[in-house]
């Protein structure tokens, strides 16, 4: 048992999904049982924090970290296994660029909680009960975690081995990354791990746009009838593959519908959504002001079209949080 | 009817796609008053003499003449000519003929970098002058799909090197590394800072040149080829190190000397604008504003209510 690498497996801010992408391994995941020693994985075995703390300083080999950062536990848990981990990689779109709970930092945590326990149209609650940190009950005080006021990423917290990114890591990914693992091959720290370097264009095999082709009217995909053959933006729609990292073999993009850019940005682009922003602008195609304005009314909701999983990652964050 | 005579340099420009409208010129010279490259960059540059040039059969002075090169079809001169003209037809004929005969282009053109290029074709779809295409080709065995630029047809605008998503696209000088690297201001004073990106046709005449450069420190001016050229990243990044304002200066509607920059980057700013909203964080810190033919001094009105504006928003 002793020379098994072992490995950590925790679920912060997530939807769950990128469990369920380590469980799609399937019959493989008991070949990497026997490779080697899982020593903690919530979400599947029955460990505890005490069971993490007990553990020498880098004693775990490889930690797979998935979630965003959204509160004192997330944090607390991801100081923990940084100083228990040899390697800690960012698993999945949240870990590595705040994820869909990264789309919180549209609002600040007050204007949150408000609408969630006090004007939400579902709600029926006259005592305007809000959660507290603390409350004293009969067996004694209880404690919940902090709720931040910014989500976070892994790496804006702790220092990160490697990035893995997708929503959640497609499986043939997960499974090669796991197999360059047993091998001893990771690549020099920092880098992205089960991805390419390129964009989702390098890889679709839509027809792509010609000259002149440009954009009259934006629409989303359930105003249209989708070309399967043809590039989303020559359709008016937008796609976030010309600004995402490819690897996730375009199930969405084959399922005729557009990336939403989970992947994040490609290698060497810092901010993938004003990149996408930059890119879809360029195509606009008219020379009346007025034209361009309602064209661009096409375009509902930037932030969260050209940011779904990268908000929490992206300069707006910084700039309305500080970084 | 067959002639034995060979052609002429007319007869071959009258044989081109544009090129028929040649004859009617009568060399008034409004098209020179109205070009913006006559009074910015090139005193040589001449459209009614390179007309002239082609009818007297100087082809080689033709093709040397920066005026068959650097015209970018703004078509500023196109409602002018009383002959109506499509001037920037006549002088594309006439280049069409110059690259045919081996002569190239004297401007700073893009390139595409390859290994970052993923083939989107956004490139393709942005440029005004049809210079980028998609290519195949085998690289390590496998067959792979790049854009080329073709350079006798790129005006060097950098609208490709603000929309390519990959950042696999460069012009000398205005790269995007060379571009942020400019973005550095530190003032000592309290007064607000201020980022001028500045198309480098918008200004007409060189008192508004001179105006720019009496700002001090904590306005940072930089030139750009075409307010197309403008990435909302580069105002982000700018707002991000502490700069308080970002104001994109381009040339009023019609007026663009790349015949689309000004509608892109506006296009650019209000998806900005917009994103900022949603973020709760708009209050004005990035201006776009278009300068006309008849703007002469505004660039200074333009500034100055920026820098006031940043004081209020300050205190």
């Amino acid at each position: 048992m002793a020379d098994k690498p072992k490995l950590a497996f925790y679920w912060a801010s997530s939807c769950g999904g990128c469990e369920i992408t380590i469980t799609e391994l399937g019959m493989r995941l008991i070949d990497v049982g026997d490779l080697v020693d899982i020593v903690f994985w919530p979400a599947a075995m029955d460990f505890k924090y005490a069971d993490v703390e007990a553990l020498k300083d880098k004693e775990i080999d490889i930690c797979f970290y998935n979630g965003a950062i959204r509160n004192s536990e997330n944090e607390a848990i991801a100081h923990l296994l940084r100083r228990k981990s040899k390697i800690l990689i960012a698993f999945g779109s949240c870990s590595h660029l705040g994820g869909i709970p990264g789309l919180a930092n549209l609002f600040d945590i007050e204007t949150l909680l408000e609408r969630v326990f006090d004007t939400a149209p579902s709600l029926d609650d006259s005592r305007g009960t809000r959660p507290q940190l603390k409350n004293e009950m009969p067996e004694g005080e209880i404690e919940i975690p902090e709720l931040y006021n910014r989500v976070k990423t892994l790496a804006q917290t702790v220092e990160v081995d490697y990035f893995m990114p997708g929503c959640p890591p497609v499986v043939d990914q997960v499974w090669s990354v796991f197999q360059t693992i047993l091998a001893g091959q990771l690549p020099e720290k920092g880098s992205v791990i089960g991805a390419q370097n390129k964009t989702n264009c390098d890889v679709c095999t839509r027809k792509k746009g010609s000259s002149g082709m440009r954009i009259k009217e934006f629409k989303r995909p359930h105003e249209v009838e989708l070309d399967p053959e043809m590039c989303f933006l020559t359709q008016g729609v937008v796609c976030l593959g010309p600004a995402t990292r490819a690897g996730c073999g375009l199930p969405c993009i084959n399922g005729n519908m557009p990336c939403r850019g989970c992947y994040g940005p490609p290698d060497g682009v810092v901010d993938q959504g004003t990149k996408l922003v930059s890119a879809i602008a360029s195509l606009v195609d008219t020379d009346d002001p007025q034209v361009l304005g309602q064209i661009l009314e096409g375009v509902v909701d930037p932030v969260g079209l050209s940011y779904r999983f990268g908000l929490a990652a992206s300069i707006l964050s910084d700039l309305k949080y500080g970084k | 009817m067959e002639s034995n005579h060979p052609l002429t340099f007319a007869d071959q420009v009258r044989a081109m796609p544009g090129g028929e409208h040649l004859d009617l010129c009568y060399s008034c010279g409004t098209c020179v008053s109205k070009c913006m490259i006559q009074q910015k960059l090139e005193p040589e540059y001449n459209p009614r003499r390179l007309l002239r040039m082609v009818m007297m059969d100087m082809r080689e002075e033709a093709f040397n003449s920066p005026t068959t090169w650097l015209c970018s079809a703004c078509d500023l001169c196109y409602p002018a000519c009383p002959q109506q003209i499509h001037i920037s037809d006549v002088i594309e004929a006439v280049k069409n003929l110059a690259v045919e005969a081996g002569y190239s282009t004297p401007l700073e053109t893009v390139e595409v970098d390859e290994a970052r290029c993923s083939g989107c074709a956004i490139c393709v779809m942005t440029c005004p002058y049809e210079a980028p295409h998609l290519i195949e080709k085998e690289v390590n065995g496998v067959m792979d799909r790049f854009s080329e630029v073709d350079a006798e047809n790129c005006m060097g605008c950098g609208m490709c090197v603000a929309a390519c998503p990959m950042g696999a696209i460069a012009r000398p000088g205005v790269s995007n590394a060379e571009i942020s690297s400019q973005i550095d201001i530190k003032t000592q004073n309290s007064s607000p800072s201020l980022v001028v990106f500045i198309c480098d046709w918008c200004l007409r005449v060189d008192a508004d040149l001179e105006i720019l450069e009496s700002y001090p420190d904590n306005v940072r001016v930089i030139h750009i080829p075409c307010s197309g050229r403008i990435d909302p990243q580069m105002a982000l990044i700018a707002l991000n190190s502490g700069i308080d304002g970002v104001l994109v200066c381009g040339c009023a509607p019609g007026e663009c000397h790349y015949q689309r920059g000004n509608y892109v980057s506006s296009c650019k700013l209000s998806l900005l604008d917009k994103m900022l909203g949603q973020m709760d964080l708009a209050n004005g810190q990035v201006r776009f504003v278009q300068l006309g033919t008849q703007d002469r001094g505004r660039i200074r009105h333009e500034i100055d209510g920026m820098l006031v504006q940043l004081l209020q928003e300050a205190s």
